[in-house]
C-alpha cells in the first residue's frame, strides 16, 4: 500500500511540477495581497498602539495580524484545484484506469490528499517568510513579538498542516461527488468566499460585529489563524480566552469530519458502480 | 458447454449476467458464455448492445444486478482485488496520462499492479521497445499520436503479465494500419504469455480475422456464438440478393424453383437467396426472373461474412445510427481535453 500511495503521490507532484503556470498563479495571489492590501490597510496610522493591540487581539500591527491571517487564507485557496483535478481525471478516464488496478481506495485517496496538501503548506510558510522579509525592505512587515520556541513552532506547523488537510479533504469530497468542472467551480466559489469572509483571517477582530465574531470563532480558518497569532505575538496569549492547543483540537475536529466525508465519497466513487 | 469449461478452469465464465440501470434500463439481459484459457474471444455487437457493460462487470468495475461471473477461477463479486491483480484492461477511451511520459505511465502501472521492484525497469524498457515507443519513452504522452497512445495503453495493461486481457473497443479511432499494428502486438503477446484475450468490437472484419470464437450480442442478449467459420457455415453458403424494379410477391416462389437455391427470404424489397455456389447460379436466377416477366434493378453476390451472420441472427443490419456512438464519445472526450487542457 505504501508503494502504491507513493507512486500515485509522485504522479500528482510531477503533474504539478510540470504546470509552472499553476504554481505562478498560486504564488501571485498571496504576494499581491501582502504588497497591496496588507500595506494599504494601516490601522497604526489612525489609532494609538494600545488601541491597535486591543482591536487586533495582541497583534502589534495590522500587517502582522493580516500576515498571520494570510497563511490561513492561502491554505484554503491553494487547495481549490485538488478537487478539479479529480474531475478532470474522471473525464479523461484516468481515474477509471487507476481504479481498475488492484491499488486500494485508501492509496488512491491518500495520495491525492498528501499531494494536495503539500502545495498549500509550502505556500503558507512562504507567506510567513515573505511577510517577515518585507519588514527589512522598508515596508510594513510581520513583527514576531513572542519568543518562538520549538513548541510554538510545532503548533504553528500543526495548525497549517491540519487546515490544509481539512480543506484538501473538503475539495476532494466535492471533486469525487461532482462530474462537471463548471459545477465544481460554482460550488467551490460558493463555499470559498463565505468561509473566508466569516473568518478572522483578514478582518480586525475588534471591528467585527458580535454576531460575526460568534460565527468566526467556529470557523476552521479562524481557529488555525488564532493558533498562529497566539504563538507569534507576545500580547496575544492574554487576549484569547483559550490556549492554542484548545483551538488546535477544534481544528482537528473539523479536519476529521471533512476527512470522513471525503473518504466516504471517495469510496463510493472508486468502488464498483451500481 | 459453459459448465464444462467452468469445471475445467475456464478463463472467463459468465452465467445469466444481468445489468439493469436505474431499475428499468436493461443493458445486459442474462448473458451466459465461457472463454477457454488462451483463446481470443470476441464480443461483437453494435453500439449500445451491452458489450462495455459486460466488460465492466467482468473486470469488477460494475456490480451485476444478478448472475455470476468468474475470471481465472475467481468470483468477480467476492474476490474483486484478486481478480484485478490477474487481469489487464485496455479501455475504449484513451486513458494514458498525458502529463506523464510514456515511461512514467508504465512505471506507475507497474507499481499499482505490484510488479516486483527489481523487474520494473527491465519490463518497462522491454515493453517500450516492443511497442515501438522506445524513442519517445521520455516524451509526455500528450505528444503521442493516437496509435502510439493505444500501444502505450496496451503496454500498461500487460506490464504485470495478466492471465486475462480485456480489450474494450481497442482499435477505436485508429486507421487501418494502426489497427493492424495493434493486433500484431496483441497476438504476439498472447502467444508468448498464453494470455486469454477478451475483446469487444464493432468491427466485423476484426472479429472475423482475430478471434478464435465470437459471441454476437444485440440488445443485451447473445444471439449467436461459435467460431467465425461455424457462424458463417450456419448461413448455408453464399447469399444472392435480387432487387426487382417493382416488387413482385410471386417472384419468391419462382426463385425457390431454381436448382441449387436452398432458401429464399426477403428484406427491405430485396429477395435474399441462399445457395452453395452463388457465382454459378446467378445466370439461372436472372433467367428465372426474366422468364417470370420481372425486371431487375440489381443482382449481387455476397460470400458468407459476419455482416451476413449478424443480419441473419438479429434480423437487422449493424446499427450505426442509434444514440451516441463510441466514436462520438471519443471525440467528445477529445473536445473536453482541448477545452480544459490549457487550464490545468
Amino acid at each position: 500500500m505504501i508503494r502504491e500511495t507513493w507512486a500515485l503521490t509522485k504522479r500528482e507532484l510531477l503533474r504539478l511540477a510540470r504546470n509552472p503556470q499553476a504554481i505562478a498563479t498560486s504564488l501571485l495571489l498571496p504576494i499581491l495581497y501582502l504588497l497591496l492590501f496588507g500595506q494599504g490597510f494601516n490601522l497604526s496610522a489612525s489609532l494609538p498602539p494600545q488601541e491597535v493591540q486591543k482591536q487586533l487581539l495582541g497583534s502589534p500591527t495590522y500587517f502582522s495580524y493580516f500576515a498571520a491571517g494570510m497563511t490561513g487564507f492561502v491554505a484554503v485557496t491553494a487547495t481549490l484545484f485538488i478537487g478539479a483535478n479529480v474531475i478532470f481525471d474522471k473525464l479523461f478516464g484516468i481515474l477509471k484506469r487507476i481504479a481498475s488496478t488492484p491499488a486500494s481506495t485508501a492509496s488512491i485517496f491518500g495520495a491525492r490528499l498528501i499531494a494536495g496538501s503539500i502545495q498549500p503548506i509550502g505556500l503558507a510558510f512562504l507567506v510567513l517568510g515573505l511577510a517577515i522579509g518585507l519588514g527589512h525592505l522598508g515596508l510594513s512587515g510581520l513583527q514576531v513579538t513572542a519568543a518562538v520556541g520549538p513548541i510554538s513552532a510545532f503548533e504553528i506547523v500543526l495548525a497549517i498542516v491540519i487546515l490544509s488537510v481539512m480543506f484538501a479533504s473538503l475539495f476532494l469530497a466535492i471533486g469525487f461527488s461532482i462530474e462537471q468542472p463548471q459545477t465544481y467551480f460554482a460550488v467551490v466559489n460558493a463555499i470559498n468566499l463565505p468561509v473566508l469572509l466569516t473568518s478572522a483571517a483578514l478582518y480586525p477582530w475588534g471591528f467585527m460585529p458580535a454576531w460575526l465574531q460568534n460565527i468566526a470563532s467556529y470557523n476552521p480558518v479562524t481557529l488555525a489563524v488564532w493558533v498562529i497569532r497566539i504563538n507569534l505575538f507576545a500580547g496575544a496569549t492574554a487576549a484569547y480566552p483559550h490556549p492554542a492547543w484548545f483551538y488546535l483540537l477544534g481544528l482537528f475536529g473539523w479536519a476529521a469530519a471533512m476527512n470522513l466525508v471525503a473518504t466516504v465519497l471517495a469510496w463510493r466513487a472508486l468502488g464498483p458502480r451500481h | 458447454m459453459a459448465t464444462d469449461v467452468a469445471a475445467s478452469g475456464g478463463a472467463i465464465h459468465a452465467t445469466e449476467l444481468v445489468k439493469t440501470f436505474n431499475g428499468s434500463v436493461r443493458a445486459v439481459r442474462g448473458v451466459t458464455f465461457s472463454v477457454l484459457p488462451g483463446e481470443v474471444y470476441g464480443f461483437l455487437g453494435p453500439n449500445g448492445a451491452g458489450k462495455t457493460t459486460t466488460v465492466s462487470m467482468l473486470t469488477a468495475g460494475l456490480e451485476a444486478t444478478s448472475g455470476k461471473a468468474t475470471v481465472d477461477g475467481l468470483d468477480v463479486r467476492r474476490q474483486r482485488a484478486e481478480v484485478k491483480r490477474r487481469i489487464g484492461v485496455v479501455f475504449q477511451e484513451s486513458t494514458a496520462d498525458g502529463d506523464l511520459t510514456g515511461r512514467e505511465n508504465l512505471e506507475l502501472a507497474a507499481a499499482l499492479y505490484g510488479v516486483p521492484r527489481g523487474e520494473v525497469r527491465s519490463r518497462v524498457d522491454n515493453l517500450l521497445e516492443r511497442m515501438q515507443i522506445g524513442d519517445a519513452a521520455d516524451r509526455l504522452a500528450k505528444t503521442y499520436s493516437g496509435g502510439m497512445r493505444r500501444r502505450l495503453e496496451l503496454a500498461a495493461g500487460i506490464v504485470h503479465s495478466p492471465r486475462v486481457l480485456f480489450l474494450d473497443e481497442p482499435t477505436l479511432g485508429l486507421d487501418p494500419q494502426g489497427r493492424a499494428g495493434f493486433w500484431k502486438y496483441v497476438l504476439e503477446l498472447r502467444h508468448e504469455h498464453s494470455m486469454t484475450v477478451f475483446v469487444t468490437t464493432h468491427y466485423l472484419d476484426e472479429a472475423d480475422g482475430m478471434c478464435n470464437r465470437i459471441a454476437i450480442i444485440d440488445h443485451g442478449v447473445i444471439v449467436a456464438s461459435g467460431t467465425p467459420g461455424e457462424l458463417k457455415d450456419r448461413l448455408g453458403g453464399d447469399i444472392v440478393s435480387v432487387r426487382p424494379v417493382t416488387w413482385s410477391p410471386s417472384l419468391g416462389s419462382v426463385l425457390e424453383e431454381v436448382p441449387g437455391v436452398t432458401s429464399v427470404g426477403t428484406q427491405d424489397g430485396v429477395y435474399r437467396l441462399k445457395c452453395a455456389n452463388g457465382e454459378s447460379l446467378v445466370p439461372a436466377i436472372v433467367s428465372a426472373c426474366v422468364g417470370a416477366g420481372v425486371g431487375l434493378q440489381s443482382v449481387s453476390l455476397k460470400r458468407p461474412s459476419l455482416d451476413e451472420v449478424f443480419l441473419e441472427f438479429t434480423g437487422h443490419e449493424f446499427r450505426e445510427d442509434e444514440g451516441p456512438t463510441a466514436t462520438d464519445r471519443a471525440v467528445r472526450v477529445g473536445q473536453v481535453r482541448q477545452r480544459w487542457g490549457a487550464r490545468r
